[in-house]
């Protein structure tokens, strides 16, 4: 597990010559270890950024990301970071077996068959162990790069939007299982999204973000005790969050 | 309904297609007996009966070993430079605009004029794998260099974020996802070893379709001739054709 510390973070991105566009500005943020964590935002608010900071993939420009102490490059160079995309990301000529094997490929160790096993179960996908990404559905998909993510037990667990491509019916689906398969392992987890129902059924505390600079604009600690499921949702006092996080994001 | 009307729509291409084909072998023969094209046209049906007769059949065929091994030998040799250099380039991108510079040098040197070089540094026995080898060197660079830098930008964020090395990422990622357009490259090379081949024999090699093409015309052996021409062709295609058919098995793999 994983703490996670932003330190007057900002973000700046050059467009042009003399274009510049401010994705993050002086951004606090820390996360606590086994929390897990919503950024919740219009597209183009700096929540994605936010994840790209932390997971390596981008640099600040000014302020420090540390993990666990540490620059997240480290994290990443021992493969402890799990990452899951809006598109799935997958290898297309292998199967889903062989996707799962990847993470344990670039981590140089051999393919733990018991573990993915386990995992192609947690995420209900036993079965399809040899299809191929083509042959699955979207939400299959899904759950398979979610798998991956969790392949080499990471200590920290980063999802993009993870479910922004399916439709309403499959993304509620996905939401309930997500809750359960994170209710076993309870990793450090960052979601990027922008539905709060999404957001605020899934994580401890939901940071709602507004754009050009992005900022945080509002906390909210979910007061919902874990497990969370379908009657979670229904409650009135769910209702009233998102009715106030809807228009907290409202220009 | 709509699978049925593409492979519909298919089947008609494919038909236009063989009926072009005969329409044009159809000209040939009636421009080649009419005598239209001159002396040095002949009619369809006399070139094809040079294959009947047996011992222009073993020159045909011991000529066309010799070029497809040339060829094949040339093609070999490119490819592998080629694929050596786009991975170096790749590797250290410091490199690549010198090595597209050499590459452009190389494949803008002129066979005719390079051939007498290459015959009296390599001998007439190599040159004209040598001479193969060029363009497709070339061919295999470009198309390796695109395929190399072809990868899904999120798979590439995937690969960064676990922590991959240079060399995982080559060879789980980069490498695979070279694939269609180097087989792509490849398609291609096939015909140009086939013409660098049949070039460089002209300089003098001990045989080949190249010595045939030469000798037949010095000595006005006009349907021998043409035969040879079309033996050439003949493998160039069907190279073209069976690395198509690998290229689509790829693609579809890849889908």
């Amino acid at each position: 597990m994983s703490t996670i510390e932003l330190k007057g973070v900002s973000k700046e991105f050059r467009i042009s010559r003399d274009k510049r566009v401010m994705a993050l500005s002086a951004m606090d943020l820390s996360i606590r270890e086994g929390e897990f964590v919503a950024l919740l935002g219009p597209s183009g608010c700096g929540k994605s950024t936010i994840l790209h900071l932390v997971a390596g993939l981008d640099e600040p420009s000014t302020g420090a990301v540390l993990v666990d102490g540490l620059p997240p490059a480290q994290l990443q160079a021992k493969q402890q970071l799990g990452i899951a995309f809006q598109e799935h990301a997958l290898l297309p000529w292998r199967t889903v077996e062989g996707n799962l094997e990847l993470p344990f490929q670039i981590a140089g160790r051999e393919p733990d068959r018991k573990q993915i096993a386990d995992l192609i179960e947690l995420v209900g996908l036993k079965g399809f162990e040899t299809a191929r990404p083509s042959q699955l559905s979207g939400g299959m998909r899904q759950r398979v790069s979610i798998a991956r993510a969790l392949c080499l037990s990471p200590k920290l667990l980063l999802l993009d939007e993870p479910f922004g491509a399916l439709d309403a019916v499959t993304r509620r689906f996905m939401n309930l299982e997500l809750q359960r398969i994170w209710q076993e392992k309870q990793i450090t987890t960052i979601l990027v999204t922008h539905t709060v129902e999404e957001a605020i059924f899934l994580a401890d505390r939901v940071l709602v973000m507004s754009g050009r600079p992005g900022r945080v604009i509002r906390e909210l600690q979910v007061p919902f005790a874990r497990p969370r499921n379908v009657e979670t949702m229904r409650r009135e006092e769910f209702h009233h969050l998102v009715d106030d996080l809807t228009l907290c994001l409202e220009p | 309904m709509r699978e049925n009307g593409s492979r519909y729509g298919g089947l008609e291409r494919m038909l236009y297609q063989v009926c072009g084909f005969i329409l044009l072998l159809a000209l040939w023969q009636i421009a080649g007996k009419s005598g239209i094209g001159g002396k040095t046209l002949p009619a369809l049906t006399d070139v094809l009966r040079v294959y009947g007769v047996s011992w222009r059949r073993a020159l045909l065929l011991r000529a066309a070993v010799a070029t497809t091994t040339s060829a094949g030998l040339g093609l070999l040799l490119g490819a592998t430079l080629g694929c050596i250099t786009a991975i170096t380039a790749k590797r250290i991108p410091a490199l690549a605009p010198g090595l597209n510079r050499l590459a452009v040098v190389v494949n803008a040197l002129p066979a005719i004029a390079l051939g007498p070089v290459l015959i009296i540094t390599a001998g007439r026995q190599a040159t004209p794998a040598l001479l193969a080898a060029i363009p497709v060197f070339f061919l295999i660079y470009v198309a390796g260099s695109s395929g190399l830098s072809s990868a899904d930008g999120r798979l590439e964020q995937y690969f960064k974020a676990s922590g991959a090395s240079w060399w995982k990422r080559f060879v789980y990622l980069d490498s695979i996802s070279a694939l269609p357009a180097l087989l792509n490259g490849m398609k291609l090379a096939v015909t140009t070893a086939m013409i660098g081949a049949v070039v460089g024999e002209w300089f003098g090699a001990p045989t080949g379709l190249g010595i045939v093409i030469l000798n037949t015309m010095q000595n006005f052996q006009i349907p021998l001739m043409w035969a040879a021409v079309i033996v050439v062709a003949g493998i160039s295609l069907t190279g073209y054709g069976v690395l198509g058919i690998v290229e689509r098995a790829v693609q579809r793999r890849m889908a």
